[in-house]
């Protein structure tokens, strides 16, 4: 006869991905029952947002989600420049698209380096930590900041590109390429990797479109669906990258999804370096008189934007006055944070909750803001 | 066997009374339903096309006593955003559940219900997800002071300025 034991995952445990715990009710090595905690990284950002100016709120969105702030500013300013009909200028969509896959790289290095340490391989986070820092070096050229850059603003971008930042670029992501096979090698063709993650969490379509799982988790069902094909924003629908799909659904296929997108984040930056007007500005002056006192007509939109773990968006209300009436923070992780945890996770062994998490893309500032 | 959007909301609009979609810009829309019809409206839209719900927020209209819900829905065929509204009152505020079209809506109905203090009738577990020991009003509402309630939880803390190294050559 078996017997239920309760234990706690996290909000401190070196598998837990942030603040977060979750509650298992385990028989043996399998998990039974399970449910979210979250709460303890919970900071009111929505309310806050509603108590600054629309321009001061720039200096606090990056700081939701930490592994890939730069989608909270696009979505931001994608939300305001809808409200407003501000005409972003050309080159400012460009440099938009170089931030963000640049970022979306760096948040799938990370998550690789994840899964690695999730499953013992410490090799993984070792490798891609460095490289994802050549990442942010750039970042620092571009913008002044490593992680928090407040670089994308509504009507354009912050700053143009610096003298001869493309050759820098282009560098990085050569070195990135050129350390593609090591990776592959290390994990994709890893044995313990295999053996971990082939079969670990399936979920079918039916499963993720009912459950709204968006990113790889619903692409490694068969579903091409990517935001940026299906509604794209800035210049996604000019530069050509493909949308690779898996059928397994598991978490070994969600891992390769990530992979894989990594070399077409490389692949759209080229373009987007080649395509890139030379000449003209990078932002509209969308105020007269000072910025903090800018105002936003009355209505309400969702913007989103496919970030590195899926559908990520901002409802946002204006009343027309200096400050957001009200903007709520769509976590791309929310449905299989809470609604997967309870639903899909039992039936894992307890060492496989980890990875469970990681493959899922789990994110807990998506779920407290 | 995708429809584009004029199909669709044509059809739609031919099975409510009064419904009329608002289009915000391109592949955004919004349409407002009375609440009684909620269910049945978003079931429909589910059917045709709206398959992925992206989130499910609250909007506090306080001067007009008013709450207003938002279902947002996105067609992946079309790549079209579609705003769902409905509004409750701000005394009363009771809204049927939707857990039966989507199952992830239990817990945004949740967190609405902790930050907003809607009630979505049907759904089993509306207890506190995030907050802890909460006893005020629910913090989302308008009529929260946040300031207000630090000042009266929160002591004021006594900083003092000692920034300078003493002993050292900034010393007179």
């Amino acid at each position: 006869m078996s017997k239920e034991v309760k234990l706690f995952l996290g909000p401190n445990h070196p598998g837990m991905h942030g603040n977060s715990s979750v509650h298992l009710y385990v028989e043996g090595d399998t998990v039974v029952k399970s449910r979210l905690v979250p709460g303890f990284l919970h900071r009111g950002f929505e309310k806050l947002m509603e108590r600054r100016t629309w321009m001061q709120n720039l200096a606090l969105i990056p700081r939701i989600c930490v592994p890939e702030p730069d989608i909270n500013e696009m979505v931001y300013a994608m939300a305001i420049e809808t409200l407003t009909g501000i005409e972003v200028p050309e080159k400012a969509h460009w440099i938009r698209m170089i931030i963000l896959e640049l970022a979306r790289i760096a948040a799938h290095l990370m998550a690789m380096g994840g899964i690695g340490g999730a499953t013992g391989l410490y090799t993984m986070p070792y490798w891609v930590m460095p490289d994802r820092d050549r990442i942010l070096d750039i970042f620092e050229k571009i913008t002044g900041a490593r992680i928090y850059h407040m670089y994308i603003i509504p009507g354009g971008v912050r700053k143009d590109l610096p003298q001869g930042i493309e050759k820098d670029i282009l560098e990085v992501l050569d070195y990135i390429e050129s350390r593609s096979d090591e990776y592959e090698n290390l994990l994709l063709k890893h044995r313990v990797i295999r053996t971990r993650t082939k079969g670990l969490g399936v979920l079918t379509r039916e499963e993720a479109l009912e459950m709204g799982v968006t990113g790889v988790g619903l692409r490694a069902t068969g579903l091409p669906y990517d935001i940026r094909k299906v509604d794209p924003y800035a210049r996604y629908d000019k530069v050509e990258f493909e949308v690779p799909t898996a059928t397994e659904g598991d978490g070994y296929a969600r891992f390769t999804l990530k992979y894989l997108e990594l070399q077409q984040s490389i692949r759209i930056i080229r373009q987007c370096i080649d395509m890139m007007p030379k000449e003209g500005p990078v932002n509209v002056r969308f105020s007269r008189g000072s910025a903090l006192r800018f105002r936003v007509p009355a209505g309400s939109v969702y913007a989103h934007v496919e970030s590195s773990r899926g559908e990520y968006g901002y409802f946002v209300v204006s009343d027309g006055g200096e400050k957001p009436y009200r903007i709520h923070v769509r976590g791309a992780s929310y449905p299989q944070g809470l609604y997967g945890v309870e639903n899909k996770l039992p039936g894992t062994r307890i060492e496989d909750v980890a990875l469970w998490l990681g493959t899922m893309d789990f994110c807990s500032p998506e779920i407290d803001r | 066997m995708s429809s584009t959007n004029e199909v669709i909301f044509n059809e739609v609009s031919s099975l409510f009374e009064k419904v009329s979609f608002e289009k915000i810009s391109d592949r955004k829309y919004a349409v407002s339903i009375e609440k009684r019809q909620v269910v049945s409206f978003l079931e429909t839209l589910k059917r045709k096309g709206f398959s992925h719900m992206s989130l499910i927020t609250c909007i506090d209209w306080i001067e007009e006593k008013e709450f207003e819900i938002v279902y947002t829905l996105f067609n992946w065929n079309t790549g079209t955003t579609l705003m769902v509204k409905t509004r409750t009152s701000r005394e009363k505020p009771v809204v049927p559940t939707i857990m039966e079209i989507w199952p992830t809506a239990k817990f945004y109905e949740r967190d609405i219900h902790e930050f907003f203090g809607v009630k979505f009738e049907g759904n089993p577990d509306l207890k506190p997800l995030i907050l802890e020991s909460w006893e005020e009003i629910p913090p989302m509402r308008k009529d929260f002071d946040p300031e207000k309630y630090s000042k009266e939880h929160f002591p004021d803390r006594a900083y003092e300025v000692d920034f300078l190294v003493k002993g050292s050559e900034n010393d007179e």
